[in-house]
């Protein structure tokens, strides 16, 4: 065997590394070979002189600036970390304003209530108008009617007038102005204000109850101006049920010519 | 051997409880300056890239798998910092004051009495300093740093045999560089 295939024992030699059979197969080469053995001694003791190799020591700054390093590292990695503690650090910066700058931090605060409030306000404000606005509007619709009733009961004929044309204003008129204008066509007196009254409930027809108090009024009617202005409102209707009525108020003796002929007219187109 | 609870302090550090490096800065930053200072034979540098290394262990402790023990790891990285800052260093070197070291040896001892002892010293020391960078790379790991060749192996990268062949190779150069500067 050649002496270089045991270089790689010599420094396991050195070493102290050598399993007990490749330290035999060594020992036994060195026995034969004077120069491996001379080689091997020579650099035993160069190793073992190595020990005496000082290394200087490191400097007592190294801790302190590992641990500086440490801490440096550990902050910018928090900073990595997420926005919460971004959000964190930048409360923490507000609150440092209001130490230095308590009048810049009240202005800043005062800015921010106003700008909630604002936008509070704009946000519900919007559906509470129009529910203001609604009331406003049924406020003033029953004050109308109220109006109207008042007036159908005044002693003056105009006024009476003036608040039947009033119940034409009325959008939705309920049972109690519907009832009023037809004891009002009814009873009053002025065969003006039936007149209008008679015009206003024309308006109301969509009501089936204004329809059948219409009827009912054929023959309590005296005025032949009434009885006339009701047959062309009847015929307008195109009401039939009206035609018993009619047919009754014929068989009244005292019935104005002219007002018969209109109403024998009547009937016969309503037929 | 601290070995197992390296692997597991390094563990702590990598799930993120980094005051933990501090166990392993206490256990291994004089050895660690050792090996590097052996690589640069400058102090400052050597205690700047301690730094480095323990720096490089926290940044990259994701890639600490504990399949190879924690020392392995740490000298892997120590090569890789010394191989970015190779050149630089090297320039260095070879300008730097070999008086320096004379001068550091010998403070606090008595030179009369160990005159010769310390002119061998001297002379080994110096030797070591022209050794290749390989060669006295293999030479620290196992001498100064105690490593077996089969951990060299791990850390360097090449078989155990390439190991022990490669530190057999640096014996003989220092014994010749040795001698050259003896006689």
């Amino acid at each position: 065997m050649k002496c270089e295939q045991y270089e790689g024992l010599f420094a396991g030699w050195i070493n102290n590394e050598l399993k007990p059979a490749e330290r035999e197969t060594l020992e036994q080469h060195l026995n034969g070979c004077a120069a491996c053995r001379e080689e091997l001694a020579s650099m035993q003791q160069l190793w073992a002189m190595m020990d005496e190799v000082e290394v200087p020591e490191p400097s007592a700054s190294m801790k302190t600036d590992f641990t500086a390093m440490l801490n440096d590292f550990k902050a910018t990695e928090a900073n990595k970390k997420g926005s919460s503690a971004g959000i964190r650090q930048q409360l923490g910066w507000l609150l440092q304003w209001r130490q230095k700058w308590p009048l810049a931090y009240t202005f800043a605060i005062i800015l921010v209530s106003f700008g909630c409030g604002y936008l509070f306000f704009n946000l519900k404000g919007g559906s509470k108008q129009d529910k203001q606005m609604a009331d406003l509007t049924t406020q003033v619709h029953e004050l109308k009617q109220t109006m109207a009733l008042a007036l159908l009961e005044n002693p003056s004929a105009s006024e009476r007038i003036r608040g039947v044309s009033y119940t034409t204003e009325i959008k939705h008129a309920d049972k109690e102005v519907i009832d009023a204008l037809l004891a009002t066509l009814n009873n009053d007196p002025n065969v003006n204000v039936r007149l209008s009254t008679l015009d206003a409930l024309t308006h109301l027809a969509g009501h089936p109850e204004v329809r059948l108090g219409l009827v009912q009024s054929i023959t309590t009617q005296d005025s032949p101006l009434m009885q006339s202005a009701i047959a062309d409102v009847m015929l307008k209707l195109q009401e039939k049920s009206s035609v018993k009525s009619f047919k009754e108020l014929l068989k009244q003796k005292d019935l104005d010519h002219g007002v018969r002929d209109k109403i024998k007219e009547t009937i016969t187109q309503l037929i | 051997m601290n070995s197992l609870a390296d692997n597991t302090i390094m563990l702590k550090v990598k799930a993120g409880d980094l005051d933990k490096m501090g166990l392993l800065f206490e256990r291994y930053h004089r050895p660690l300056y050792g090996f590097l200072f052996h690589m640069t034979y400058q102090r400052e540098t050597s205690e700047d890239l301690v730094q480095q290394v323990f720096y490089k262990m926290l940044k990259y402790r994701e890639t600490f798998t504990a399949t190879g023990e924690f020392v392995h790891w740490m000298y892997s990285i120590a090569r890789n910092t010394l191989k970015d800052q190779g050149k630089s260093l090297k320039q260095r070197v070879k300008h730097e004051n070999t008086d320096d070291h004379t001068e550091r040896l010998s403070g606090g001892l008595t030179p009369e009495e160990q005159l010769e002892k310390k002119q061998a010293k001297l002379g080994l020391y110096k030797a070591m300093e022209k050794l290749s960078d390989s060669h006295r790379e293999v030479l620290t790991l196992s001498k100064f740093q105690e490593l077996k060749y089969q951990e060299i192996a791990h850390i360097l990268d090449i078989s155990e045999i390439a190991v022990k062949t490669r530190a057999h190779r640096a014996m003989q150069e220092l014994k010749s560089i040795y001698e050259k500067a003896e006689r």
